[in-house]
């Protein structure tokens, strides 16, 4: 699941010679996991920004699962300031504000911090990358860039950098910054809220689904009709896949013949059992109101 | 406390003169006739439904998946305009074992006024207009959010809303929000505190007349829609070989048979219901010494009467019990309601299920 435009860029694998892991202490993260209620916040910060400023940064808060993998969930805006001549990070307000958030989830750390706008990586980059390390050490400190794709050309993207330093002297301000892969992850259960919903009842969306089911068969009936009369040649990988999913027969279903009609027994009973109690309850306060004359 | 703020808040969402000749001497416009019927320092325009930003439901969506508490808890921050309540961002409160209920209403409240402040200085809202909860199977009927709302009632515009956030119906699929406020018959009692027989009869409170409902919607901005459309949308000329492209992949979940947690709800069901009939209990044993007492105090008046010496005063001599709270009992009844209500909305969705599952076969 990219988040973004393809790139070519090469990523680093976790799979690093033990020598290196060795001398380096934490590892570098090689993969990052981007929240959809982070996203959001980010999103919400750019919005809300003030007419002069470019971009808007702010500290990411999540956990490390391990050495290199980062799951980013929370995020919150930060104050800061850029001219030509100098930036400006409100420690203090991203103290405080991480204090807030430590109380209500104490399991969420500082892993790293977003920018929005273009260009998404410049030499105040590297002076905030640096701050940030040292909040996040020993680990190392993760960059979001997200690239809110409102001006023309550019298409909106999340990018992740962690960073290394360069130069014979390591200077805060020089250091490179190494392309990280990027996924948007959610719990099943959240997935309703990522897309945006209006309140539907369960046969609403129980229909939507099947419609996307049937345009789905469509799709594949386009195909193998088009390998059929030899227009494409098929695929053999696909073909497996196609015989697992239509050879999933129906028979080993608890639904066929009796089954069926016991559950039906069953649900029907549930069903009418709820509504009695429902008449119940509803009878009952009728009648704690009687009850006084 | 909430009006000042919320007047300089239009005040400043309103289009700025946009012809004054010069700095030094400020001109005062008169308010553009379409804006002048949204100035409502008095909040006078009624709410007609509740807006919720894309935002705030992830927000509060991962806040019920994530926190350790039962019922999470947090402020809805926002404001109302022409009738709309818009609901722009959320965060949540920290969570207390509740040992000490002084000391931890003290700290929510430190809580909540740092960040109220902290969100102010990066031009966020600041604007309380109700909280959250999540509740399972859609029984909410508790308590605690009865208190919180009654407090909100006095200090926000609009006596606050409520969202309910429904865990188990978003598991299943469908993202569950509500918007409620009490009625005023019920806040009329509530204020009294009296849920005496008479008084629930006089303010004809049932369950179902505790919170009336607000319509809600569920809006994304339009930044946040183009970013959701870039990454759910599948190039229609992928051919079918190819992996989806696609950040946002279709769920298939609500296709599944087992509609799960069938067993769990009856659980709740039967579970409230002798919860239920322990209260109805503990309040026929009340209303029987009630009873008792009253007829003590009424043999002793009338053998009084007899004796033509009534002087002392009565109640002094007979003890009788205040009439006991039916609000525990009618908040029961309405998580029983809730939850069959959800029993009923489950099964009814699975029979369709079943039956579509054996359209093709029969």
């Amino acid at each position: 699941m990219p988040l973004g435009p393809a790139s070519s860029a090469i990523h680093i694998h976790p799979n690093v010679s033990a020598s290196a892991s060795a001398q380096n202490g934490p590892k570098t993260p090689t993969s990052i996991t981007l929240h959809p209620s982070a996203l959001f916040s980010i999103l919400d910060h750019y919005i809300r920004r003030k007419e002069d400023q470019h971009r808007v940064i702010g500290t990411l808060l999540g956990t490390r699962i391990s050495d290199t993998q980062v799951h980013v969930h929370t995020a919150f805006a930060v104050l800061h300031s850029e001219t030509s001549e100098q930036v400006a990070v409100d420690m203090e307000y991203h103290r405080s504000m991480y204090e807030l958030h430590h109380k209500v989830n104490p399991k969420e750390v500082i892993v790293g911090w977003y920018s929005t706008g273009n260009p998404d990586l410049n030499t105040y980059s590297a002076l905030i990358q640096n701050f940030y390390s040292q909040e996040t050490a020993p680990h190392q400190a993760v960059h979001v860039s997200l690239d809110t794709g409102v001006e023309e050309g550019q298409q909106p993207g999340v990018r992740a950098y962690c960073s290394s330093p360069v130069g014979v002297f390591p200077k805060p301000e020089n250091c490179v910054f190494v392309p990280v892969p990027v996924e948007l992850r959610f719990r099943d259960s959240e997935r309703s809220g990522a897309l945006p919903p209006s309140p539907l009842t369960d046969i609403d969306i129980l229909q939507s689904t099947l419609q996307n089911v049937v345009s789905m068969i469509d799709r594949v009936l386009v195909y193998v009709r088009s390998v059929l009369s030899g227009e494409t040649k098929g695929d053999p990988a696909i073909g497996r896949f196609l015989m697992d999913t239509l050879g999933a027969s129906t028979d080993d279903l608890e639904l066929e013949k009796g089954g069926f009609n016991t559950r039906l027994q069953d649900t029907l009973m549930i069903s009418y059992l709820a509504n009695l109690v429902r008449a119940q309850a509803e009878v009952s306060s009728r009648l704690a109101l009687v009850g006084a004359s | 406390m909430a009006a000042p703020s919320m007047a300089a808040a239009l005040a400043a969402s309103l289009p700025a003169p946009s012809a004054a000749p010069a700095p030094a001497t400020p001109t005062y416009e008169a308010i553009p006739p379409s804006m002048s019927t949204l100035i409502d320092v008095e909040a006078e325009i009624p709410l007609k439904y509740v807006q919720l930003d894309g935002l705030v439901v992830s927000k509060i969506l991962k806040h019920s998946c994530d926190s350790t508490s039962s019922s999470p808890v947090g402020l809805l921050l926002g404001i109302d305009l022409d009738g709309v309540l818009e609901v722009s961002n959320c965060f949540a409160l920290p969570h207390h074992s509740g040992d000490d209920d002084d000391k931890s209403a003290k700290s929510v409240a430190r809580y909540q006024a740092s960040m109220l402040r902290s969100l102010k200085e990066v031009q966020g809202d600041d604007n309380v207009v109700g909280f959250y909860q999540a509740s399972t199977l859609g029984a909410f009927f508790s308590q605690n959010l009865i208190d919180l709302q009654a407090l909100h009632h006095e200090k926000l515009r609009h006596g606050g809303i409520v969202v309910v956030h429904d865990v188990s119906q978003t598991a299943r699929g469908n993202a569950s929000f509500r918007a409620f406020r009490l009625t005023s018959a019920f806040l009329d009692a509530y204020k009294k505190s009296s849920f005496s027989t008479a008084s629930l009869a006089s303010h004809q409170l049932t369950f179902s007349s505790i919170f009336e409902e607000l319509p809600l919607i569920i809006h994304t901005n339009p930044l946040l829609s183009a970013f959701l459309g870039e990454f759910s949308s599948v190039s229609p000329d992928t051919a079918p070989g190819s992996a989806s492209v696609s950040a946002l992949p279709p769920s298939f979940s609500v296709l599944d048979l087992n509609s799960g947690g069938l067993t769990k709800n009856l659980e709740h069901i039967v579970d409230t219901l002798d919860t239920y009939r322990n209260e109805e209990g503990n309040l026929a044993y009340l209303s029987r010494q009630i009873a008792r007492e009253r007829a003590k105090a009424d043999n002793y008046v009338a053998k009084r009467k007899e004796e033509s010496a009534a002087r002392e005063d009565v109640t002094r001599l007979f003890k009788i019990p205040p009439e006991p709270s039916r609000l525990e009992s009618m908040l029961l009844l309405g998580q029983v309601d809730a939850y069959a209500k959800s029993l009923a909305e489950t099964t009814s969705t699975g029979l369709v299920k079943m039956y579509s599952a054996t359209a093709g076969s029969v």
